[in-house]
Parts: structure tokens; C-alpha cells; sequence
């Protein structure tokens, strides 16, 4: 282990030879100082914090992933080309103990750097908000500044229930030979979600919201239903509807109840009193559409109803959103750290951005997916080319890799007021720690055993 | 003496010598590179140095930032994450500030798509106020010249804070009238002391309404003077202004001739809606404000009308069946604010102008000469055919809302409303006079008067004290006792005169008897 921390040290070392640490100090710097002084905000409380959040995280993250590519690729080729390596390599220590201890030297680097403007972007966040009123600094820590969860409703299992109502119609009336049952299937299907869906003018629709154990955790914190519906009328804008609720147990006398308008096509937040919340953890919700309405309203078993609440306190999320971060610059010093086993150092640090670069346009990649073509968009999907084949292959391979990788949203989390729970941590550490960068660490540390260091030695 | 040492502090000195001299020359190269056509954009001015290195720097690579940021901020939208809009609108719209269909269409989106996804009045107003400002105070700073922005700014004070589509419209009118009125004062007019500030305290104002709301107060004037007089806390004199304003700027430009009609059009329909609500009527007792007709700019909206159908041959069919429809209102309107005489003129101007249509739709109103009262009432006959309940309930509305309008000083509005349920009652007994007493015929008018008098005056009906006050002292009644009620007499009409205003809108053309 001494040997590995030797050369971590050797690593720092390099980083400040390189000026790189005072560069990226700096750098930092001007980011958690300098970009709140010239993002423009919605002119909310709400809307500046997530903004600060989401702008400073960001660029911190980009700033250290381009750093970390850099100097791994730099510290590993460099050091080859520079014969420093040949040098090292005849000492008592296992290659393999090198290449550790330069991702480790990378990675407590990266640690280091990310605490300070961690930290940094925390106390600036906390700081602005406590200099807002008390109204807006409620607002801002119940939907914000603090760690929510999800609950919905199960959804119905509607294949069994397909299978029931067309076994229930069979037995009634026999279908003639003819008829396509994957068809009637598909339609049946549609009707029941539908009947889950749709509330018609003058009907109430009732989801019984099961929070478990977790009820009695949101009990006394801030709780949020969070609605979004579609209406029965068309509009390319969407429509104002008045809705009614009733929230609370069905036979409490003191069911909340009101009336709101609210807009289709768009997502509300409705700030509910935890103590709707019954003695089983069971929080019930009512919504009529009233009759006057005239349109049906559809709230989607997807999208429709979710009740936030309050998992943990914005503090601890805060970390655990720079831990996957963290995760991420492991990656890319293992990919760096890869490239660099086999690649001179311009070559290596081509391929590792280039890897960035794909990385970050993985919305491209999944549309091709999606689209099921490479070169005619949707429309190319029906036809083919051999090249739409390949590339689709490799495409599908590309979005399954990054995926494992960016399948995580630690910044859109933490501005959104979402929790990053321990479950996502521990997953995310399973698939881009022990998975992904092992990989790329397995594939580097045996290619870099594999390779004749004299070669190099003898072309330079 | 060791040279070394200078050589790098003299590199510095020479490159920072070389960066002022091309700050010196760099205008007299502007000024040739448009001269000379050498591009096709002209050179940014009026940018922030921030902005100016980002355009020089980045060059052909903008675009491709823009993209990106383009698409960021339609992920966004989609997923319902406006809080970066604001932002992402002032990037993409700086990557390519000559751009104007970026500014515009942002702006929109704005202050049309994203606004709308809200179903509070305040979250909506903080969207529509963005995307103005982003076109004020941005999009024409880097783009002067281009009538496209004063069109769609004027545009979204017409539409979206005039009209009555977005539900929140009445919310916008009190936000620009409140922060209007912070700057010009509680009147109409009172942008007219800044013109000369006199003090501390108005030469602020002054530099706020040019600073922050971009209104030039010389411009204002013009405005008001070809235009008006018009309400600046209304959303119609802004989009008259920035009309306007974008006018002038296509004035000896052949390419804007389609401008020029779409910056009239906003100027005459901007003052169709100044007629018709484009006076603030005050409740100082309840403090609120209503929107009555600006009498006064009749004649002038009639001109920008008249203007509009010489110069757009391929609308004039529309334009003149518009027209025709704000004659209507304006003779009823002027007739139902006790200006008759005004009213019988514009109806010889409706008689000359659209003869075909007067003695189709209104034929008694021109048999025996013009008749304005059946000309105004016509509707009124159907509504008698309803009988005595409905004409009884018809007339108390009438009475009701005369008392109202008497209450907050709206005198000669009162005055031709009761006016009108006088003529309304005559015309009803005329009709009844043949049935048997007290079957259908109504109660003595001055009873049906007192009735509704005292049941406004009533303390259990509810409504304003302060208005009901108000109500009394008009009329000249004493303050309400805790003495058994009587029945007062009631002076029957309000302690104005039925002289003729003192300002008349004749129209342009109106023919001479």
C-alpha cells in the first residue's frame, strides 16, 4: 500500500509541477465567485438557487472531467515518453501498483478540489438564502433546499388484467375463429388504463397513496402533491380548468378541501399539511372534475399524481451528489489512465475527449436508438441501409455503455429538490465504479504490464 | 546592461501597445467594412465588452453554441425546467445578436409558451414581463433599426396585456399601470411635469422611465400629440409608442412596405381599444380602477382607420367592415356619456360613409331624418317584448348603474343612462297604454327610481359604505340614523347640469346640413 501512496504522492507532486492544481484552483474559484455575479435568474428565489445550484455544480464538473482526462493522460504518457516510467518501473513496485496509485493520486486530487468548491457552493447557497425573507426561505426549503421522494399509487397490472376481462368475455361470448386477439388485447388494454386515466365532467377520481414506513417519516415535514393532466379538448396552449380535491382520510371530518385552477399540460406542486396523512401511512386524494367543466381530464398512470416528501435534509444530499460526481471523475481518470497505458500522450488525450464529447451527446445517441436508424431519422427506420444497421449496433452499444454511466442526475436532483438516496449511491458506485471504471482499470493496468516500456526508450 | 531581463516585459508592453491601436483604428475599420460591403452583418455596437470578446472569439463557432444551448433550453422546456430560460434566452440571443428572429421568437416563448403554463397571475405576469424586457431592453439595444422588434413589442401589449385572451390580462393591466403610476403619477397626464423636472424627485422619475422602461419622454409627447391623448398606464400607449417608434424606422425603406402595414395595423387597432376602455376610471373611494371609453380619441383612431384603408388595398375590405363596427361604438358610446349632439354627427358621418348599411339595419333610424334614439335603441324594443317583469328588471339596471357611476364622479355617464330608462319606461307605457290598468304597465318611474335608490342605500344590501356615502352626498341626503326609517324624497337628478361638454369629437368628414 506504501508503494501505491508513493506514487499518488508522485502524482500531487506532478499536478502542482504542472501548475495544474493553481490553475484549477483558480479556475474553480472564478466559478463559485464569478457566475452568480452574471447568471441571470427568473427573478424568483427559487428559480435563482436551483440556477446557482445547477450552474456552478455543472461547470465544476466539467472544468475537473477536462482536468482529470488531461493530467491522467499526461501523467502516465508523459511520464513514459519522458522516460521517468522506465525509471520507476525498475524499482521494487508492480505496474499494477503504479497504475493504482496514479488513479488514486488523481482521485484524492479530484476529492480535494471538489470538497473546496463543494463547500464552497453550500455555504454561497446557504448564505444567499438566509439573506431572503422568511416566506421565501420557507418556500425555498420545502420544495428546494431539501431532499423529496416520490410516492405514487401502484400502478394496475394491466396485462393480468387484460387476460382476466378477455378470459370473462370468452367464457360469455366465443369470439369467432377470425378474430384477432392481439388486437382486441391491444384495445382492451387502452380502455383500462384509460378508466384509470380519464375523470369524465362531474365524477371524482380517488388515489390512495401508500407511503409505508415513510409516512411516518413525512409526518411533520413538508409534504407536496405534484399533478400534471391533459384535458379532452384540444389546444396548442394549454387550458385553465377550476378542480376540486379533498385530501385526507375518507371519513375524517376534517378532510382538506379545495378548489383550484389549474393548468393542463404542466406540473403543479400543491403544498399539503402532513397531518392528511392517516394513522397507516395511507394518504388519500380526491379530485372532481366538475360538471361545468364539460372536458374530461386525464391525469397519466406515469405522470399524473406523485406525492413528494421530505427524505432527508439538503446537507446530506448535497454530499451524496458529489460523490457520484466523484464517481465520474474516477471514471474518466481510469479512461485517461486506459489510454494513456497504450497511446502517446496527444493521442490519448484526443481519444479520452473524444469519449467525453460522445458521452455528453448521449440525447443523439438515444434518439438514433429510438428512431431505429442512423441516416433517414424515423423514417429511415422502416428501410434499413446496411450502414443504418451497423451503426444502429454500435450505437445501441454506445447508449448502453453511457448509460451505466450518466444514468445518473445528481445536479438536476439537487436543484429540483429531489433525493439522491443511499439506494442511487450505492447503485451508482456498482455501475460506474465496480463495473465501468474496473473494467477500464482491468483492461489499462493489463495492457500497461503487457507493454515494452524499452521500445519507447529506444524511439526517443 | 542585461537585455534578457526586458525581453519579456517588452513583448507584454508591445502587445498591450498594439491592442490600443487597434481599439483606435477599430471604428475607422467598422466604418470601412461597411463601406465597402465586406460583410454582410454590421459590427456589433452598443455590446458589453463581455459580449463583444464572445462574438470576435468564438466566430463561426457561435452558431454551434447556440445550437446547443438551443436545444438545452427545449429539453428544459419540455421537461418543465424554466428556471434556466431566462438565462439560456440571453446567451442564444448574444451568440447571434443580429439574429432578430432569435430575440423574437425567445421573447415569445416567453411571454406566450411558458407564461401560460402557469395558473397564477403573479408567475405569469414575472414570464411576459421577462419577454419584454428581453426585446426592449436587449434585442433593439444591439438591433436599432429593425422595425420586427417594435412591431412584436408593441405586439405584446396589444395582445397579450390589451386583449381580454389570457386570463391573467386584468392582472397585467394593474401591474403596468401600478408601475406606470410610480413613475408618471395618479394621471393621465402626469408625464408631462418630467418633461421639465423641476425637482430631485421628478428628475428620478424621468430617469426612470428612461432607463428602466425605455420611454423617451420627447417621443411620448409626439406620441400623445398625433395619437392621443392617451392613458400611458394603459397597455394600448405603449404599443401606439413602439408602433410608432418601428414606423420611423421604415420611413424610405421600399423592402418595409410589409412592415409599415403591420406597425399601422397595431396603431389602429391599439387605438380602437384606447377607444373603448382607454380611460382609467378611478374608485378612489374603493380604490380600484374600471376601464371606460377615451371619448377624446375618437377622431384621431377614425383617421388612423381611414389611413389604414387608403394604404392596404389587399385588407380594405376587413379594415373598412372594422371601421364601420367602431363607428357603431363610437355613436353609442358617445350617447350613453351624454354627448348626443357629438353622437347624431358621427351617425351623419355613418350615414354618408356606409349609407347601404344604415338603411338596411337601422331603417327607422333614417325614415323621417336621423333619429339617434332609434338609432341607439333599437335592441331595446326587442327587450320590451319580454314584458313588464323583464323591462322592470332592465330599467333597475339601468337606474342602478346610473347611481354608480354618479358616485364615482362619472356624471355625465349617469346622467345618459337614466336618460335612457327614462326614454326606455316612455316607450314601454306608450306600448301598455291600451292594457287595463295595473295589470302590465310598471310602476310610476320616480317610484321605480326611489326604489332602487333605497335599496342600494340600504345598510343590510351590502356593497361600499364608502360608495353608498358618497352616493348621498351627491345627491344631497343626509347620513343614515338609527331613527325608524321614512320615506325620503329623493332629488330625482344627480347636481349636474345637462349642459353639453365642453370638448365635442365631430368627425373629419361629417357632412354639412
Amino acid at each position: 500500500m506504501n508503494r501505491i501512496l508513493a506514487i499518488a504522492a508522485l502524482t500531487w507532486k506532478a499536478a502542482f509541477r504542472y501548475r495544474l492544481i493553481w490553475v484549477l484552483t483558480g479556475l474553480l474559484l472564478v466559478t463559485v465567485v464569478g457566475l452568480p455575479l452574471i447568471i441571470k435568474d427568473d427573478g424568483t428565489a427559487r428559480g435563482l438557487t436551483q440556477i446557482l445550484l445547477t450552474y456552478t455544480l455543472s461547470f465544476v464538473t466539467t472544468i475537473l472531467s477536462f482536468a482529470t482526462l488531461w493530467l491522467a493522460c499526461a501523467t502516465l504518457a508523459r511520464d513514459v515518453e519522458d522516460c521517468q516510467m522506465q525509471m520507476v518501473t525498475v524499482k521494487p513496485i508492480a505496474r499494477w501498483e503504479v497504475w493504482a496509485g496514479k488513479w488514486l493520486g488523481i482521485m484524492s486530487l479530484n476529492a480535494t478540489l471538489l470538497a473546496g468548491a463543494g463547500v464552497a457552493i453550500f455555504a454561497l447557497v446557504q448564505w444567499r438564502a438566509a439573506k431572503l425573507p422568511a416566506e421565501q426561505q420557507q418556500i425555498l426549503r420545502a420544495e428546494v433546499l431539501t431532499a423529496r421522494v416520490g410516492a405514487r399509487e401502484p400502478a394496475p397490472n394491466l396485462d393480468v388484467e387484460v387476460e382476466n376481462q378477455i378470459k370473462a368475455r370468452l367464457a360469455k361470448n366465443p369470439l369467432p375463429a377470425e378474430t384477432n386477439l392481439a388486437e382486441v388485447r391491444k384495445q382492451m388494454r387502452d380502455q383500462i388504463k384509460s378508466m384509470n386515466e380519464v375523470i369524465r365532467p362531474g365524477f371524482l377520481r380517488r388515489w390512495s397513496i401508500d407511503l409505508g414506513q415513510a409516512g411516518a417519516v413525512a409526518k411533520g415535514k413538508p409534504l407536496f402533491m405534484r399533478v400534471k393532466f391533459m384535458s379532452s379538448q384540444y389546444s396548442t396552449k394549454p387550458l385553465t380548468y377550476p378542480t376540486f380535491w379533498e385530501i385526507g382520510p375518507p371519513e375524517a371530518p376534517n378532510r382538506l378541501r379545495f378548489v383550484k385552477p389549474l393548468t393542463t399540460a404542466t406540473f403543479h406542486e400543491i403544498g399539503l399539511h402532513p397531518s392528511l396523512i392517516d394513522a397507516k401511512g395511507k394518504l388519500t386524494i380526491d379530485c372532481v372534475n366538475p360538471a361545468e367543466n364539460r372536458d374530461a381530464l386525464v391525469f397519466s398512470l406515469e405522470e399524473g399524481m406523485e406525492v413528494l416528501y421530505a427524505e432527508s435534509g439538503f446537507a446530506l444530499n448535497f454530499f451524496r451528489a458529489l460523490l457520484i460526481i466523484l464517481l465520474w471523475l474516477g471514471f474518466f481518470a481510469a479512461l485517461g489512465l486506459a489510454a494513456a497505458s497504450f497511446m502517446t500522450f496527444p493521442v490519448a488525450a484526443f481519444f479520452s475527449l473524444s469519449m467525453l464529447v460522445i458521452g455528453l451527446g448521449s440525447t443523439m445517441i438515444s434518439t438514433v436508438v429510438s428512431e431505429g436508424s442512423y441516416l433517414g431519422g424515423a423514417a429511415g427506420g422502416f428501410a434499413p441501409s446496411v450502414i443504418d444497421k451497423l451503426m444502429l449496433g454500435v450505437f445501441k452499444v454506445l447508449l448502453f455503455l453511457t448509460k451505466l454511466v450518466l444514468d445518473f442526475s445528481p445536479i438536476d436532483a439537487l436543484s429540483t429538490g429531489r433525493s439522491i438516496t443511499w439506494v442511487m449511491l450505492g447503485q451508482a458506485t456498482a455501475q460506474i465504479l465496480l463495473v465501468v471504471t474496473g473494467v477500464l482499470a482491468a483492461f489499462g493496468i493489463v495492457v500497461f504490464n503487457r507493454r515494452e516500456l524499452a521500445t519507447t526508450l529506444a524511439r526517443n | 546592461m542585461n537585455y534578457d531581463k526586458l525581453y519579456k516585459p517588452g513583448l507584454l508592453a508591445l502587445a498591450l501597445l498594439m491592442f490600443v491601436v487597434v481599439g483606435l483604428s477599430q471604428r475607422q475599420l467598422n466604418g470601412v467594412r461597411s463601406e465597402l460591403k465586406l460583410t454582410r452583418l454590421e459590427p456589433l455596437e452598443n455590446a458589453p465588452p463581455a459580449l463583444a470578446f464572445v462574438t470576435v472569439a468564438l466566430g463561426g463557432f457561435r452558431g454551434l453554441i447556440a445550437n446547443v444551448l438551443w436545444m438545452r433550453a427545449s429539453d428544459l422546456q419540455q421537461d418543465e425546467k424554466f428556471f434556466e430560460m431566462v438565462q439560456l434566452a440571453d446567451w442564444i440571443t448574444k451568440l447571434q445578436p443580429h439574429f432578430v428572429t432569435v430575440w423574437v421568437h425567445q421573447a415569445w416563448n416567453m411571454a406566450y409558451n411558458i407564461s401560460v403554463k402557469f395558473p397564477e397571475s403573479k408567475d405569469r405576469w414575472l414570464w411576459v414581463s421577462r419577454g419584454i424586457e428581453l426585446l426592449r431592453d436587449e434585442g433593439m439595444r444591439y438591433n436599432p433599426e429593425e422595425p420586427l422588434l417594435y412591431r412584436e413589442l408593441a405586439w405584446f401589449y396589444q395582445h397579450k396585456m390589451g386583449a381580454n385572451l389570457d386570463q391573467s390580462h386584468v392582472y397585467y393591466k394593474q401591474m403596468l399601470q401600478r408601475e406606470m403610476a410610480k413613475v408618471i403619477g395618479p394621471t393621465r397626464d402626469g408625464w408631462r411635469a418630467l418633461l421639465n423636472p423641476q425637482t430631485d424627485e421628478a428628475r428620478e422619475r424621468a430617469k426612470i422611465l428612461h432607463d428602466k422602461l425605455k420611454l423617451d419622454l420627447p417621443r411620448m409627447k409626439q406620441v400623445d400629440e398625433t395619437f392621443g391623448p392617451l392613458e400611458w398606464r394603459l397597455p394600448e400607449a405603449h404599443a401606439i409608442y413602439w408602433a410608432s417608434f418601428g414606423l420611423e424606422k421604415c420611413i424610405g425603406n421600399r423592402a418595409r412596405t410589409n412592415d409599415i402595414i403591420t406597425l399601422r395595423r397595431v396603431i389602429y387597432q391599439s387605438m380602437q381599444l384606447a377607444f373603448q376602455r382607454g380611460r382609467l376610471v378611478e374608485n378612489k373611494l374603493d380604490k380600484y380602477f374600471e376601464f371606460g371609453p377615451n371619448l377624446e380619441i375618437i377622431p384621431k383612431a377614425n383617421f388612423a382607420y381611414e389611413q389604414m384603408m387608403r394604404e392596404d388595398a389587399t385588407n380594405r375590405e376587413h379594415i373598412s367592415n372594422g371601421h364601420r363596427n367602431f363607428v357603431l361604438q363610437v355613436i353609442v358610446a358617445l350617447y350613453t356619456h351624454n354627448r348626443e349632439a357629438d353622437a347624431k354627427k358621427w351617425l351623419e358621418y355613418l350615414v354618408v360613409k356606409y349609407p347601404d348599411f344604415v338603411r338596411q339595419k337601422y331603417p327607422n333610424a333614417v325614415k323621417n331624418g336621423l333619429n339617434l334614439d332609434e338609432f341607439v335603441l333599437p335592441g331595446v324594443a326587442e327587450m320590451l317584448d319580454g314584458g313588464r317583469d323583464k323591462t322592470q328588471s332592465l330599467l333597475e339596471g339601468y337606474l342602478k348603474t346610473a347611481f354608480y357611476k354618479l358616485a364615482i364622479d362619472e356624471d355625465d355617464e349617469s346622467i345618459a343612462l337614466e336618460r335612457m330608462a327614462r326614454k326606455i319606461w316612455d316607450r314601454y307605457q306608450l306600448k301598455t297604454v291600451a292594457a287595463e290598468a295595473g295589470r302590465v304597465d310598471l310602476p310610476p318611474y320616480q317610484e321605480l327610481k326611489r326604489n332602487v335608490l333605497e335599496r342600494i342605500l340600504d345598510e343590510k344590501s351590502g356593497g361600499s359604505p364608502l360608495l353608498k356615502a358618497q352616493l348621498r352626498t351627491k345627491l344631497g341626503l343626509p347620513a343614515p340614523t338609527n331613527a325608524p326609517p321614512e320615506t325620503v324624497k329623493i332629488p330625482l337628478a344627480p347636481r349636474t347640469t345637462n349642459a353639453p361638454p365642453a370638448a365635442t369629437n365631430p368627425p373629419p368628414n361629417a357632412p354639412k346640413k
